[in-house]
Parts: structure tokens; sequence; C-alpha cells
């Protein structure tokens, strides 16, 4: 078996939740405590790829990355990069397909908590962002590592958009998912099974540590 | 509403399911799909009845008849894959060659009189796709071709591999590649039509696509057997090849 693919899922995996956490974090401060008209048009917009087949992404990635229409070939003028079949295409696609499985449980993460507490902060002369830094963002640690982990999960059960954007080029775009489907098609049982057994330990036993912190931070939180 | 009705219902809904059908089903091979609904419309016409496409992969296609899909008869795209079902006993008799395929390069934006193979390597072209050697003939082709010239590792370098020739040909047409290798079939039919130039291959540089089909097994009393057989035989008839050769089949 060939690890190539599974270092490849877990690197766009990584590089993804991190993206994703950067931007997602004023974005879920912006939606649980914003004040504007729009708020119902940027939620749908937002959780669109929850909904969306993956192939219906990809389907318009690849039209949008492709050198022959306006948006793909401005961009390869711009930084000479070619975005389709390349691993920072890939990136871009994972960061829009996963981008719910960060937003919503932040949000919901810093709506949880009592208005108070901001409040509290705010009548002792802190600012908007050093309330956010240091006060609400540690007090929503289960929310964060959730929504992370399920971004990242989420990348690396990708498949549909990876398919229609990467081409299967190795070490680049072959990500796990895909090669599992190639030894498929390939009649090769065996070395999919490899790639899908390590696949399935490796992701359950994320998921059983994170809901195991998760449940000892929930429980500490806890009025006894 | 008591248990009794419930029970009665279902096995309504369970009767309307089971009904037995004689339309057959053909599995198809993607790179033969637009030459298939020709072959459709003329068999039913000539026969009087009904069949159903599936278009997929003959990988896919493969697993699926390995694991029981209700498929009547398989149109591959080369003969391994029948091969397998034959010799896993999916069929009572050994596949048998019903076409030829032909390789074309295919691009978008460039002109015909630049096209050719030794173009490849020049720096304007930065993707070409074929399609995934390992499972696809025609990308298995495509690679033999590609592996004969003398530029082939600067080439390899800018290879992206479509699932399928299907895959493979909405890179090309859709112009996310340069340039890329397909079959003629495609590029002839109607949906194709006008998307680009494209060349034929020269047939010496690669092995013949040989595309086999294969009759799959049924049961003695099942009433798609015979409709099934007058399916296959009439792919290998005069007028199944005249259609096959309108797609520029050999």
């Amino acid at each position: 078996m060939d690890w190539q693919p599974l270092l490849l899922t877990f690197k766009l995996a990584s590089i993804t939740s991190i993206i994703l956490l950067v931007v997602s974090l004023p974005l879920a401060y912006w939606l649980a405590f914003g004040k504007f008209k729009a708020r119902g048009i940027i939620e749908a917009i937002i959780g669109m790829p929850l909904v969306l087949p993956p192939s219906v992404i990809g389907f318009y990635l690849l039209l949008a990355f492709s050198p022959s229409y306006w948006f793909g070939a401005w961009i390869e003028n711009l930084i000479g990069l070619r975005i389709v079949f390349s691993f920072t295409g890939l990136v871009i696609a994972s960061v829009i397909y996963s981008l719910p499985f960060m937003v919503y449980p932040l949000r919901a993460g810093l709506q949880s908590l009592p208005l108070s507490l901001q409040e509290a902060s705010f009548t002792m002369g802190k600012g908007r962002f050093e309330t956010f830094y240091k006060i609400l963002l540690p007090n929503c640690k289960p929310a964060i590592l959730t929504a992370f982990v399920l971004t990242f999960a989420h990348t690396v059960g990708e498949f549909g958009v990876v398919l229609m954007i990467g081409g299967n080029i190795p070490g680049v775009t072959k990500v796990a998912s895909v090669a599992i489907y190639d030894e498929v098609e390939a009649l090769n049982y065996t070395v999919a099974n490899q790639y899908a057994l390590v696949l399935f330990a490796i992701t359950f036993a994320i998921l059983l540590i994170v809901y195991s912190i998760n449940n000892r931070l929930l429980r500490v939180r806890q009025p006894a | 509403m008591n248990f009794q009705r419930i029970i009665f219902l279902f096995s309504i809904l369970l009767a309307g399911c089971s009904k037995p059908s004689d339309k057959i089903i053909i599995a198809t091979a993607a790179n033969v799909q637009y030459v298939m609904q020709d072959i459709k419309k003329e068999f039913e016409k000539e026969s009087g009845k009904k069949i159903e496409i599936v278009v997929s992969s003959s990988g896919k296609l493969t697993t699926q008849i390995r694991e029981g899909a209700p498929f009547d008869v398989f149109v591959s795209a080369d003969t391994k894959y029948p091969q397998e079902i034959y010799t896993r006993g999916g069929s009572d008799e050994k596949p048998k060659i019903y076409a030829l395929g032909t390789l074309v390069l295919w691009a978008k934006n460039i002109p015909s009189a630049d096209l050719k193979i030794e173009i490849l390597s020049e720096e304007k072209i930065r993707k070409i796709a074929i399609p995934n050697p390992r499972v696809a003939p025609y990308g298995e082709a495509a690679l033999q071709v590609l592996e004969k010239q003398k530029s082939f590792d600067q080439i390899k370098k800018k290879l992206v591999y479509g699932e399928s020739i299907a895959q493979t040909a909405q890179y090309i047409s859709s112009g996310s590649v340069e340039a890329g290798f397909n079959a003629l079939s495609i590029v002839l039919s109607p949906e194709m039509k006008g998307k680009g130039q494209w060349i034929i291959v020269d047939s010496t540089l690669y092995k013949p696509i040989e595309q086999a089909a294969i009759l799959l097994k049924h049961s003695a009393d099942s009433p798609k057997k015979e409709t099934s057989r007058q399916f296959y035989d009439f792919l290998y008839s005069k007028k199944g090849r005249e259609i096959f050769k309108k797609y520029g089949y050999k």
C-alpha cells in the first residue's frame, strides 16, 4: 500500500481546517452578535455546501477555475498558477465545501454563552476584540474543538469535489478517498480495503478523542 | 391503523415492485454511450422491444455485475473486464469483440493545423488530460503513444487523469486543460460537435483498442433471456456494425 494518498489527505484536511478556523472565528462572531438585515441570505449561502451535492460544487468550481472562463484566466494571469488540478485548488474547494462545518458549531458555541459575560467585560472597559479574544473564546473551547474536528473529518471524507477538479495526480491531488475509488475501479479490492481500514481507524480515533475531551470540558463547566 | 392493515398495504406495495418485466438493461461503457443511443433506436425499431441503457465506466460496471446488478448485456470498453466476468462464471459464453476503438488528440483552443503530438511538449501546453490508464483502455493507449515521445519526461508532469473517458472529455471540452486524448466516438458524437479540434492518432503507436461485449447469465426461465440474446446478436449484425462504423469504430 502506498501511504502518499493518506498523507496527502491529512495534509489537505489540516491546512483546510486551519484556514477555516481563522476565517470562521470573525464570521461566526458576526453571525452570532452582529446586527444586520441580510442575515438570512448570508446564513443560506454559508449553509449551501451542506445541502448541495458535491458534484454540483465540483462542476461549478471546475468551470470557475478553468482558464477558458474569465475567473480562472484572471487568476492564472495574476499569479501564474492554474488552480484546477492543483493542491491549491483542492484547498480552496475544501474551504468552500467545509465552511458550514466550521461556522455553525462556532456560532452555536458563541451564542450559548450568557450575554452578561460580554456585558460585564464591556462595563469594565474592555473593547470588542479583547472581549472576544480573552473572554468569549476561552469559554467556548468545546465548540472550537468540535468545529475544528468536524471540519477536519469532513475534509478527509471529501470525495466528489476532489474527483471533479483534482485530476487524480499522484502526490498532488490523489487523496485517499480517490485512491480507494481508483483501486475499486481497477478491481483491486485488497488495496482498497487497506486504505479504507486505515481511514476508518484514524477517523474513529479522532472523533473518539474529541468527544471524550469535550465531555470532560463540559462536565467541568456544569455546576455541580 | 391496526397491524394487519399495515401488513396488507405493505404487501400491495411490494407486489407493485416485483412485477416481472422483460425490459432488458444494457450496461454500457462510457465511450460507447452515444453510439448506444443509435443502436437502441435501431434495435427497438427492428424488434419492437424496449431496452434500457446504463452508462458508467467499465470498471464500475464490472464491480456491479460481480455483486449481482441486474444487467443483461455488458458492452465494455475493453476485453479485460468482460473476460474477468467470464472467468468468474458470470456468463456462459466468452466475450466477443464488437469494435476496435480509435484514439484522438483533442484540443479546444489549438488550430487544427498546429495540432500534433509533438506540440504537447511545448510550454504553452500546461495540462494534458488522459483517461486513467489503469482502468480505461483509451488512457492505456494514450500512455503508450506518449511514452514513445522523446520528451515524455516533460509531458508526464503535465498529465491529469480523468476517472473515465467522459470526465476526460469534460476536462478538454471545458478548456480546463489545453489538450487531451479521447475516443473518436466521443468527438464524433452530436453532443461534442464544434467543441474544439481533433486529429486521429497514428494507430501504429498503440496496441489496438479491442472492445468486447458479453452476454450475461440468465436463468433458463428468465423472460429477458430471449431479448438479451437478440440484442447481443444485433451488436454483431450488419446493421449494428454500420452504426459503430458511423461513430468511427473499426
